[in-house]
């Protein structure tokens, strides 16, 4: 589509040269360079590299601590985005409904998304801790029944609830809003047509809010990955007991601790794998999405 | 199919502090087409979404036929609404818009097919059911949300401003189709307009709503020919009715300056009305100036100055005599005289 205001094709290079150069710098050479690394055996102190073929993805693949990382990492995929995009859809089905929100109100509760995710891991690392934080109480009637230090399923819990914690006044925002663009005679008529409020929700609100359901999805996936990295490293470093390293920790672990790097090259690869593929299935989702109005 | 006798028993609505409707009473009789007409924010939409259920009664009674309906919610009180801007389901196919209150109401399948192929048919949607509303065009929209809205056999149809969003030849097609499917279906229905066309034609009465009061309650025919107050009058007919200050004098109708206008019985002061349209061209008679000519092809409508002053509005017979004079002579028959009271504003002749 060429429109009349801009007629020169050097103006468009122009304007999108600044964002080419840095999705280019910052995106695809580190990818093209995993992928190539990920087929050399790189020397942990320099000195050169070794073509390998595909060696380090069969060490890689074989490595337990691999699949449990990366089943860890489905886990957090499946349980953070479904639980922050559904907290927030309940927030805003109600806020929708009845109360409306002040102006005051609604910069409140997106402050949190201003926060970069390492420090509400500081943050949470205090309201979870097992002697001064919420649960301290519940600790002191039952012994040792919640500390995230030592017991792994608590450490996961809590990277868990900081990640919701962090995704829902975005998503909150962008779900209201989209509930509110909903034409308000759509629900007169529907009440009209004998459909009552949870019919509406099913009916009405959420066939029309698919959109802005899709935008979050694809958001708090893409968080799970990038966001999540903070709050692992400020918050428990990957333990104990490995019980909070995502596949993404991991590859940090490797690459920059023990400076296993074409296995964390190998790793990278695998993961944009992994997540290309998640991409291609959202791509297929989308054809659902009801962008008329 | 039959209509619900609807009763609005001294209903008052008040949002916050505003009141709205200060207390309205009112039947419409079942199978009555009742158009609602009044100037903008003067509560015809609020009134039409109480008897819908889409909006609380502040206080007084709502009646469908026995049944006290003022606190039942709208999917329970078996009446039906068209808004203004369709409100279709942008989500659904027109099939599924009109035939979503009979799955609500767990018809059987097949039935349902059944009974939105005949609306369909009635609304001349045939061929349309499966598309989406956003491939249609404003009329046939329209006609999507009739049929979704006779679907389930409503005994009451409320309609709010339906008609505005389309243009002038297909508001007049679309008026016909209205008028020959109430006579089909027999609902009680409630039209909300402020145009006065479409009140004048489709009513069997029509509610002139000023202020959330009642002007007038009344057949068509009679708000035209016996306004009752000075608000309908000037309200219905275009161009608007002329109101004088005028005084009955020995049984001549004197204008405030002397001069007699026409013959009357009525002795004092008072609002003489007269439609433009009543008012003739003759060779003798009221002297008055041309200041505007306004040309509608089949006619002329002229604001005319008489010499003592005051300025009126007639409309010419098809033609348009003396269409080019500057100088014309008024002729007011007597019996196009509507006389109002100066204080109250109530019709007295
Ligand atoms: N939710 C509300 N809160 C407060 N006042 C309201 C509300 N809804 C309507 N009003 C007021 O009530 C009055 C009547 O409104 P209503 O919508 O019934 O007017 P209407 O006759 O339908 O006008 P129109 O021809 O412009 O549609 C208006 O003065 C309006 O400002
Ligand atoms: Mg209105």
């Amino acid at each position: 589509m060429r429109q009349g205001f801009y007629s020169g094709g050097w103006t468009y290079t122009l304007l999108v040269a600044p964002i080419l150069i840095l999705i280019v710098i910052f995106f695809y050479i580190p990818v093209g360079l995993a992928f190539f690394w990920s087929f050399f055996l790189e020397r942990p102190f320099g000195g050169g590299s070794d073509f390998v073929g595909f060696q380090n993805y069969a060490r890689v693949l074989s490595d337990p601590e691999f699949w449990s990382a990366m089943r860890r990492t489905l886990v957090f995929m499946v349980l953070a985005p479904g639980l922050a995009i559904g907290i927030s859809l309940i927030l805003a089905l109600a806020a929708d409904r009845g109360l409306r929100l002040s102006s005051a109100a609604r910069n409140i509760i997106i402050w949190p998304k201003a926060v970069a995710g390492a420090s509400i891991g500081v943050v949470f690392v205090f309201i979870f801790d097992p002697f001064l934080g919420v649960f301290a109480p519940l600790n002191e009637a039952f012994p040792g029944v919640w500390n995230p230090r030592t017991d792994g399923n608590d450490a996961f819990a809590t990277i868990l609830v900081a990640q919701i914690w962090n995704g829902i006044p975005f998503n909150f925002i962008i779900l209201l809003s989209g509930l509110q663009a909903i034409p308000d005679t759509l629900t007169k008529a529907a009440a009209m047509d004998g459909a009552g409020p949870w019919r509406r929700i099913r009916d009405i609100q959420l066939p029309l809010l698919t959109p802005q359901l899709f935008l979050t999805f694809v958001l708090e996936f893409v968080g799970t990955i990038v966001e999540a990295f903070g709050l692992i490293d400020t918050m428990t470093q990957g333990g104990p007991g490995g019980a909070t390293t995502l596949l993404i920790y991991k590859i940090y672990v490797d690459g920059f601790k023990a400076y296993d790097l074409s296995g964390a090259a190998t790793q990278t690869a695998l993961l944009i794998l992994f997540v290309g593929i998640m991409v291609l299935l959202q791509f297929r989702l989308e054809k659902h999405v009801k962008y008329e109005r | 199919m039959t209509g619900t006798r609807i009763t609005i028993d001294n209903v008052t609505k008040r949002y916050d502090r505003v009141e709205v409707i200060p207390g309205l009473s009112a039947q419409f009789e079942a199978g009555e087409f009742t158009v609602i007409l009044g100037p903008s924010g003067c509560g015809k939409s609020t009134l039409l979404n109480m008897l819908a259920g889409l909006e609380e009664v502040t206080s007084g009674r709502l009646l469908f036929g026995a049944r006290e309906v003022q606190n039942v919610p709208a999917k329970d009180r078996g009446c039906a609404m068209v808004f203004q801007n369709y409100a279709l389901y942008p989500h659904m196919s027109v099939a599924d818009n009109i035939g979503y209150s009979l799955k609500l109401a767990k018809v059987r399948k097949a039935e349902r097919v059944e009974r939105i192929a005949a609306v369909a048919r009635i609304a001349g949607l045939e061929g349309y059911l499966d598309r989406r509303p956003s491939q249609l065009s404003g009329g046939q929209r329209q006609r999507v949300a009739i049929a979704r809205a006779i679907v389930r056999e409503p005994g009451v149809l409320l309609f709010d401003e339906p008609l505005s969003n389309l243009d002038a030849k297909l508001r007049n097609d679309m008026r016909i189709e209205l008028s020959n499917l109430h006579k089909r279906i027999g609902a009680t229905s409630v039209f909300v307009t402020h145009d006065q066309v479409e009140a004048m034609t489709l009513a069997d009465r029509i509610l002139i709503l000023n202020e959330g009061q009642i002007e007038q309650f009344a057949t068509p025919g009679e708000i035209y020919h016996r306004p009752r107050t000075t608000f309908v009058a000037e309200f219905i007919g275009a161009p608007a009715m002329n109101l004088l200050k005028a005084r009955g004098e020995g049984g001549n109708l004197c204008l405030a300056s002397g001069t007699p206008m026409t013959t009357v019985a009525h002795e004092g002061e008072v609002l003489a009305g007269v439609r433009p349209e009543r008012i003739e061209l003759s060779d003798a008679g009221l002297k008055a100036q041309v200041l505007y000519r306004e040309d509608l092809g089949s006619h002329h409508i002229l604001l005319v100055q008489l010499d003592s002053g005051e300025q009126m509005r007639l409309s010419t017979s098809q033609g348009g005599a003396n269409a080019d004079s500057s100088e014309v002579f008024l002729h007011i028959p007597p019996d196009a005289v509507h006389l109002f009271d100066p204080e109250t504003q109530q019709r007295i002749n």
